[in-house]
């Protein structure tokens, strides 16, 4: 233990040792020399608090009681996923990193499993939701801590929907299609992204697949049931609601567009994280005293939304996993974790119950329905577990292409033919 | 004297035998051309050649992110055979190709001709026309990405307050637009490669072979069929076979203005690739879309080769 921790004092050694029992998990040093520095590749947050807090609170501190400095290193966005790759393939590179969506499960062979240490801290925690099981655990092993889900849900305008009578969002399908219908005349549209970004296009229309019973594979992961009276339902629904209600540019958007779209006044309605209301609040305070937020609508077979998961992995060829493995420890360790996720308001809604009433939902109350989206979210291809497969089918757009073709106007038998085609040809040696 | 003489010539004596020097064996032509060569190729070898060779060896694989491949011979080439997206990138490839390479070369034909003239200012002018060319392309895509907004668009602010259109079309949203906007911004982009190109062939045509056309009673139009274009000829080949290959492999653009969307309806052979590669973890099937590109490419360029070669002839 003293070879792998540094401390300043006797005492600061306990207090890290004392962190979840992780000392007896991990056994004693390995006999080399103690570890000074951990590298934790990060992307660089919308929330620039949250990176702040860490490189100028968080680090000094656990340089205090280990003497062990975490070299933080920010990576630009949307860039994460190709240095993954990179310090993958080459067996080089950071010791821990971050990493989003079901990328556990891509990289699992090169990640540490730290399914020790998430006992610990969900024990420590109040448990965690099962939605961030769903994003770590590869073949019975967790594969990352999960850190914080960064939900989408619906964010629209309360003065437009006023003005058009609407004093609540519509809880349904049918309900939303109404709204927007009355809206789009009113000359406020919706803006909900319908073109190949990574995030906000995924944020409703897997939930809306899934809320009318339609799934891409049955939980086998190898049935492909696109081609059903359900999936067509969600298909007609998405065609009436495109031509209805949405601003025909939301077919080319990528992930910018709906916020440059809403910070400028163009649409009633979208489906964002909650980064769309924070920058309102600091640059158009105006646009945010009437944004509000409200989960997804449900459909005939409930309510859904996606995961987004942002969890923290130890890769395994990192010579100091131990050492890391105590670093997420500590991190993990209320006492800190807590302060970290607050430095974000509620962006990455924690996966540990105990956070369910912690302050951090208090300080802005619109945000609570991210809380609450937990519970009914999923990762893209559920109810099948992640694949290789279900990952395929996103990159190629498989499921947001189908619906994104039916608003071109192509006839809802065609889209999913084509769909159940590409999936045919994705799942085939599943 | 004599024996002192003997024990003070050793040196030359040696010497006069073909002993070895490595300055006079590095100035002896057949070996310095080789020393001069190895580098550059030694370095062609590890950028280009050994990348390349890296990735027709993952396209014959079934290799996943991070993970060990299998090898599965021209199985992932069967899988994009069978894959209507990678047919309709195909497609989007070839008319995106086609048409922005075409209204280059009239476009910078044209701009050419016209920075031939004399006129005020023309170095200046010269150096401005250059501007799409070095400003970083991520850059002046976001401005297009601006122009091309639906909301803030000029060019549909334009069209709008004119009573051309109302609303103005859906530059990025609708399939057929956003393959249009790709085109005319590429177009933009690579305009004054051709034109500054072009520009510098044009100068090394004699005016005196415009006069003895004049003389002949050549019209202007006749001056340009008959004397411009068969001098330019070798001149526009290179730059067109540079300019295909570059619009064919084509990337940023269409990464930053539509990722591919609407519905693939711009997706290209090198962003299609990158989704299935990265996004998707499968690197065997994305090299294998990658590599796609190199038989239309070469079939393409050992097509103009060929023509050039018999108008030569």
């Amino acid at each position: 233990m003293a070879s792998i921790i540094r401390a300043a004092s006797r005492r600061d050694v306990l207090k890290i040792a004392g962190v979840g029992g992780a000392g007896a998990l991990l056994g004693v040093g390995t006999g080399r020399a103690a570890t000074k520095n951990l590298s934790f590749m990060h992307e660089s947050s919308f929330i620039q608090t949250y990176d702040d807090f860490f490189k100028k609170t968080l680090v000094p501190e656990y340089a205090k009681a280990s003497g062990i400095t975490v070299d933080y290193q920010l990576i630009s966005v949307g860039s994460l996923q190709t240095r993954m790759a990179t310090a993958a393939e080459t067996g080089n590179g950071p010791d821990m990193t971050l990493t989003f969506f079901n990328w556990p499960f891509l990289f699992d062979e090169k990640l540490a499993d730290v399914s020790d240490i998430a006992d610990e801290i969900g024990k420590k925690n109040g448990g965690w939701y099962d939605a961030a099981k769903e994003a770590v655990i590869v073949n019975g092993k967790w594969k990352a801590i999960p850190f914080g889900n960064v939900g989408q849900i619906m964010n629209w305008r309360s003065d437009w929907f006023a003005e058009v009578g609407i004093k609540e969002f519509p809880d349904t399908w049918d309900a939303f299609l109404e709204a927007g219908t009355k809206l789009k005349k009113a000359g406020h549209p919706f803006g909900l992204e319908l073109g190949h970004g990574f995030g906000d296009n995924h944020g409703w229309l897997y939930p809306l697949l899934w809320s009318y019973g339609g799934r891409e594979v049955e939980p086998d992961g190898k049935t492909i049931v696109i081609d059903s009276d359900e999936t067509a339902r969600a298909v007609d629904y998405c065609r009436k609601l495109f031509h209805d209600a949405i601003l025909e540019d939301c077919l080319g958007w990528t992930d910018v567009n709906n916020n440059k779209a809403w910070m400028s006044e163009q649409i009633s309605c979208t489906n964002n994280a909650e980064s769309i209301l924070w920058f309102a609040k600091k640059q158009f305070p105006d646009i945010a005293e009437v944004t509000q937020q409200s989960l997804n609508p449900q459909g005939p077979k409930g309510r859904f939304h996606i995961l987004a998961p942002w969890s923290h992995a130890i890769y395994n060829f990192s010579p100091n996993q131990k050492e890391a493995k105590y670093f997420l420890v500590w991190l993990m360790d209320p006492k800190q974790v807590e302060r970290w996720y607050a430095a974000a308001d509620s962006y990455y809604a924690p996966y540990l119950q105990a956070y369910d009433d912690a302050p951090l939902w208090h300080v802005e109350k619109r945000n609570l329905p991210y809380r609450d989206s937990l519970k009914t979210s999923h990762l893209p291809g559920w109810p099948a577990p992640v694949s290789r497969q279900s990952s395929e089918s996103v990159a190629k757009y498989v499921v947001v292409d189908m619906f994104a073709k039916a608003c071109t106007g192509r006839p809802t038998k065609e889209v999913i033919a084509e769909a159940k085609a590409q999936l045919q040809q994705i799942y085939k040696q599943a | 004297m004599a024996s002192a003489h003997t024990q003070a010539l050793p040196g030359p004596t040696l010497r006069r035998r073909p002993t070895f020097s490595l300055r006079r064996w590095t100035e002896r032509e057949g070996v310095f051309s080789w020393l001069m060569v190895i580098p550059p190729a030694l370095f062609l070898v590890a950028l280009v050649g050994y990348p390349f060779v890296y990735g027709i060896w993952l396209s014959l694989q079934d290799r996943p992110v991070a993970k060990a491949g299998v090898f599965i011979g021209l199985d992932n080439f069967i899988t994009d055979f069978h894959d209507p997206v990678f047919w309709r990138v195909a497609q989007n490839t070839f008319v995106y190709t086609f048409a922005a390479t075409a209204l280059k070369m009239v476009g910078g034909l044209a701009l050419a001709l016209v920075m031939n003239q004399e006129f005020k200012f023309k170095n200046l002018i010269r150096a401005v026309m250059l501007l799409p060319f070095i400003v970083p392309t991520v850059l002046s895509t976001i401005a297009w990405m601006w122009i091309l907004d639906p909301s803030f668009s000029v060019v549909n602010w334009f069209l709008v307050h004119s009573g051309l259109a109302k609303p103005g079309p859906s530059w990025l949203g609708n399939p057929e637009w956003a393959m249009f906007s790709l085109i005319m911004v590429n177009t933009w982009r690579g305009l004054p490669f051709y034109a500054i190109t072009l520009l510098a062939g044009l100068q090394t045509i004699s005016p005196e072979l415009y006069e003895a056309a004049t003389i002949d009673g050549a019209s202007t139009f006749a001056r340009f069929r008959y004397v411009t274009v068969p001098l330019l000829k070798p001149v526009i080949f290179i730059v067109t076979m540079f300019s295909v290959i570059f619009t064919f492999s084509d990337f940023q653009l269409v990464y930053v203005l539509t990722r591919g969307g609407p519905a693939n309806a711009t997706h290209l052979f090198a962003t299609y690739a990158f989704d299935v590669a990265m996004s998707g973890g499968q690197f065997g099937l994305g090299a294998s879309i990658a590599l796609s590109m190199l038989p239309p490419l070469a079939l393409l360029i050992a097509g103009m080769a060929w023509y050039m070669r018999s108008e030569k002839t």
